[in-house]
């Protein structure tokens, strides 16, 4: 058989695998699946296993397909969505800080929270987001959302929609304009930040629904930062936190925590060290230890199960690249 | 219509994905729409905030009204026919013979931007750094933990063996070199890190886009 | 002029001042009638049912320095009825006078709070300030304050020596410059990566591919980018020399301006502007993911001999070099985003790292700015050298003996050093 046809009859099985599925979904046949804990040992097991032989085999000389590496690692973060193993979580010092720093605000002390992130980078942020929002309204603090990135604001709004769904954030009542404000996007970058400096209202002079800026109860008394309590900047890249930090928190002394892609977390530990940032979660993990601390089960948390083990992977493959390596020794291009 | 958008968004990421097998016609189907929709985006988001939001409505103010129904139009910045005057010469390359205007509003824009950037890092990434640096290494009655202790001798010797790197005016030879060996050492440390977060970072977009396949997609997760 | 009375004060004094300011806070004279209007909350209730509490004291309103004359700060003693135990006050009213016509309420603070920044002000008008002290069912005012109007002030004198340092860093910068322009050569050693440039470009000639050359992601105002070019600019002319072909999808239409000058002001040189094309370089899309699924298909459909990836580049960095790598192509990178750093060791064969970026592209163009900059900023590295040996040795000495002088030259620096 050649390979075309090879091709072929994978991409057809995994179409009518796909539409099965689906209509058992919509059918309410299938309401999900989950391995039991005996179930997903025996996986982690054979997984493992696999690898071990993918050792043994480098040593042998026979040297692994890229597209084996990848499959592994499809695996190994697919199949622990479907596990039913809880992971203990450790809480690091930086992301107790974001939660102290909340935790210590007054009710009714205002939060400025900007989204500085796309969808693509929403896998992360997103329950680091919810959580934070959630954390705020329980205690009763007032939040301003904007966001330095066209899909900020909607990001926002996609937040709010999912925690005001939970009956907990239903109970508290949540008003618009009076306990939160989407201000939307403003075009500029980190000029954004510096006339903030001064005056909201010259950036925003209305929010992302239209409203006035003077309409809204929770802002209209709000001029500059010296009017926010603390500030968390949700942030995927340019502009983000360290322009927040270069302007807001160095030139008018704002009290920020950051929220950051795990890309750009090692990055940030430098002002988080120098005090510039009060707190910082990184990537992930960080959003998984706040969900622990704000006593909230959100996604992160149950993503970390398949984040853990696609990291045992990883690890795993890097030693066996190393054995090839070390096996045939570094080939020079030039 | 929720199925179509369902399937259409399955499609688009099984699409993009296939490429880790080979290039191949679905990947460049995909590649073209997302290439098309995101140039187009842009376009769309750059025109409407800058240009009109911006400009036009900076320059012709719309009548608005509060909630009270008070005027509170805001007053037009003429100001912004500068930029606009510069953004009109930076398309004067369209017209070969007098191309060479563009360039001075790109030495505006460099020049200003250099200008703005100079105090913000000057001051977030060099001054309180270096005063970030300034930890003790070691004492009697220091109540420190061994932890902190060894982070600050981290901080010190690594911002110290990494600046010496990074000094072009003296050949790296001696204890100048050696040092800055010790610099890249660190520096290498500090990538090492950096590479494990990045690992973290990609887990946490594949695991997104598994979430919405076996998830919203197939409803196979619970 | 009460409220103006300096804080050190002996200890009998301090202990009378008190009791002075709550008889003088009931005087008409110096509470201008507020009171009059705001005394009592509730008028039905009888006197000997009121709670009352004592005026707030020592009410001074000082111009907020270095600012653009909108500030006025507030300071007081609160109330001695304000305890947390015990005590019967249940918050603060500040009200506030404009060009001595009638006061109006400000704020409204909790017990406790000792301080109030007034913003928003006009620097065309003086102000007044008095607060209430509020029970359930009294109010008693303090005394106002003197007249004040705020001040606008033309220089920062908090950001003195973060002057003072950008002036030894630009002045060396501008002295390295003009040394530079006289003709004297300025030392700069050798970068490790550069010396690869030239063999790279010779391996993708020699095997007739394309050079593909990525600027990284950001505009023509970010100075990565524009060190990028300028190691275009030296690229181009080996490639005009050589006749290879080069592709430069970018990201932004400045950056394709400004590379399609580039590489045709090098071929110009070379003498061969007909071999020239806008083709060269082209715009791809914004957007950064768009961009680089554009550029990884180029890659493995064009298989470049050679891929360049000089600028600034975000979560795409990997992605690149990845494909790069799998491709088999020879790869230069440089960047001085940290984060992407480690990807560009790990997939390419040469990384400039951090600001070797700028010290090569000062290094190929030779010019005496992008020289003298370099240089000058050496000598910033070497103060800020001198400045963590000297800062960490004193600290650690002072700490471990107890020398108060080191103690002293750790704050001095910890001054210096500090921005707010």
């Amino acid at each position: 058989m050649s390979t075309r046809a090879k091709e072929l009859i994978t991409i057809a099985i995994i179409a009518v695998f796909s539409v099965v599925i689906y209509i058992l979904k919509i059918t309410g046949v299938m309401t999900g699946i989950e391995f039991s804990g005996t179930v997903s040992t025996i996986i982690i097991i054979a997984i493992f296993l696999a690898l071990l032989v993918i050792l043994i085999r480098t040593l042998r000389g026979h040297l692994v397909d890229r597209r084996t590496v990848f499959l592994f690692i499809a695996f190994s973060v697919a199949l622990p969505l479907l596990m039913n193993i809880s992971q203990k979580i450790t809480v690091s010092g930086e992301v107790e800080q974001v939660y102290n720093a909340v935790i210590d605000l007054q009710p009714g002390s205002r939060v400025l929270v900007s989204f500085d992130y796309d969808p693509a980078s929403a896998p992360e942020l997103q329950p680091m987001a919810e959580s934070f929002l959630r954390l705020c309204f329980m205690r009763d603090l007032k939040v301003i959302v904007m966001g330095l990135w066209p899909q900020g604001p909607q990001q926002a709004e996609l937040a709010m929609s999912t925690i005001l769904e939970d009956d907990e954030m239903k109970a508290k009542n949540i008003k618009y304009g009076i306990d939160y404000v989407n201000l939307g996007y403003q075009a500029g970058n980190e000029f954004v930040v510096q006339r903030m400096g001064s005056d909201f209202k010259s950036m925003f002079r209305k929010d992302y629904s239209g409203r006035a800026y003077d309409d809204l109860p929770l802002v209209k008394n709000v001029k500059n930062f010296s009017n926010i309590d603390y500030s968390f900047n949700l942030s995927a890249g340019y502009p983000g936190t360290q322009e927040w930090v270069q302007v807001a928190v160095d030139r008018y002394g704002l009290k920020m925590g950051g929220g950051n892609t795990a890309v750009q977390a090692p990055m940030m530990y430098t002002y988080l060290n120098a005090g510039q940032l009060e707190g910082l979660l990184g990537g992930m993990s960080g959003g998984a230890e706040f969900e622990y601390l704000a006593n909230f089960t959100g996604k992160a948390t149950k993503y970390m199960l398949s984040q853990s083990f696609a990291h045992m992977v990883v690890v795993a493959f890097i030693i066996i690249g190393n054995a090839a390596f070390f096996r045939s020794g570094r080939e020079k291009k030039l | 219509m929720e199925h179509f958008a369902l399937w259409l968004a399955a499609f688009l990421t099984l699409g993009i994905v296939s490429f880790l097998y080979k290039d191949n016609p679905w990947y460049k189907l995909c590649e073209a729409i997302f290439v098309g929709l995101s140039a187009g985006y842009w376009f769309v988001v750059l025109f409407w905030d800058n240009i009109y939001g911006k400009f036009w409505v900076g320059v012709f103010p719309l009548e608005e009204f509060d909630e009270a129904g008070r005027e509170i139009t805001a007053e037009p910045d003429y100001w912004l026919f500068v930029g606009a005057a510069l953004g009109i010469l930076m398309l004067m390359r369209l017209v070969p013979n007098i191309g060479w205007i563009s360039r001075w509003p790109l030495a505006f824009i460099v020049g200003s931007t250099a200008g703005l950037y100079l105090i913000n890092y000057f001051s977030s990434n060099m001054m309180r750094q270096v005063q970030g640096t300034i930890v003790p290494l070691f004492g009697a009655g220091y109540d420190a933990s061994a932890y902190a202790i060894v982070g600050n001798i981290v901080v010190a010797v690594g911002t110290f063996a990494g600046l010496v790197y990074f000094f072009f005016s003296k050949e790296h030879r001696g204890v100048f070199g050696g040092t800055a060996k010790v610099g890249v050492f660190f520096l290498m440390l500090t990538f090492g890190a950096s590479f494990g977060y990045t690992v973290m970072s990609r887990m946490s977009l594949l695991i997104g886009r598994m979430d919405f396949l076996l998830g919203d997609w197939l409803g196979m997760i619970k | 002029m009460l409220a103006r009375l300096p804080k050190n004060l002996p200890g009998g004094v301090s202990l009378i001042l008190p009791f002075l300011f709550i008889c003088f806070s009931f005087s008409p004279v110096l509470s201008q009638g507020i009171e009059a209007e705001v005394d009592t909350l509730d008028p039905a209730v009888p006197d000997s049912e009121l709670v009352v509490a004592a005026p707030v004291t020592s009410l001074i309103a000082s111009d907020y320095k270095y600012d653009n004359g909108e500030v006025i700060e507030l300071s007081w003693v609160p109330s001695i009825d304000d305890q947390l135990v015990g005590g019967n006050v249940i918050g603060y009213s500040l009200y506030r006078s404009e060009n001595d016509g009638e006061p109006t309420l400000i704020a409204e603070l909790l017990p406790g709070v000792n301080n109030y920044t007034d913003e928003g002000l006009s620097r065309l008008s003086t102000y007044r300030y008095t607060i209430l002290t509020l029970t359930v069912n009294h109010e008693t005012p303090s005394t106002m304050t003197a007249p004040i109007t705020p001040e606008r002030e033309w220089i920062n004198f908090d950001k003195k020596y973060l002057f003072l340092i950008a002036l030894i860093i630009g002045g060396s910068v501008m002295f390295f410059i003009e040394t530079a322009r006289r003709g004297k050569k300025l030392f700069v050693r050798k970068i490790a990566g550069l010396e690869a440039v030239d063999d790279a470009v010779g391996r993708a000639t020699e095997m007739g591919r394309p050079i593909l050359f990525i600027p990284g992601i950001l505009d023509m105002d970010d100075v990565q980018t524009l060190a990028g070019l300028t190691i275009l600019g030296r690229i181009s002319r080996i490639i005009a020399d050589y006749d290879t072909k080069i592709f430069m999808p970018v990201s932004r239409s400045l950056v394709m301006t400004a590379g399609r000058e580039t590489i045709k002001a090098a071929y110009q040189a070379a003498g061969r502007p007909e071999k020239y094309s806008d083709d060269m370089v082209s715009y791809v899309t914004d957007e950064q993911f768009g961009y680089v699924a554009a550029v990884d298909g180029i890659m493995v459909r064009e298989k470049p001999a050679t891929v360049f990836l000089l600028g600034a580049f975000f979560a795409e960095s990997l992605i690149l070099a990845e494909t790069g790598n799998y491709i088999g192509a020879i790869q230069i990178a440089g960047t001085a985003r940290p984060a992407q750093l480690p990807f560009f060791i790990a997939a390419c064969d040469f990384t400039l790292i951090g600001e070797e970026l700028f010290a090569a592209s000062a290094y190929l163009s030779d010019e005496p700015k992008a020289l003298g900059s370099l240089k000058g900023q050496d000598v910033g590295k070497a103060l800020a050298m001198v400045i963590i040996v000297v800062g960490v040795l004193a600290i650690t000495i002072g700490q471990a003996w107890h020398v108060d002088f080191m103690m002293s030259l750790v704050d001095t620096l910890t001054n210096i050093f500090s921005t707010k």
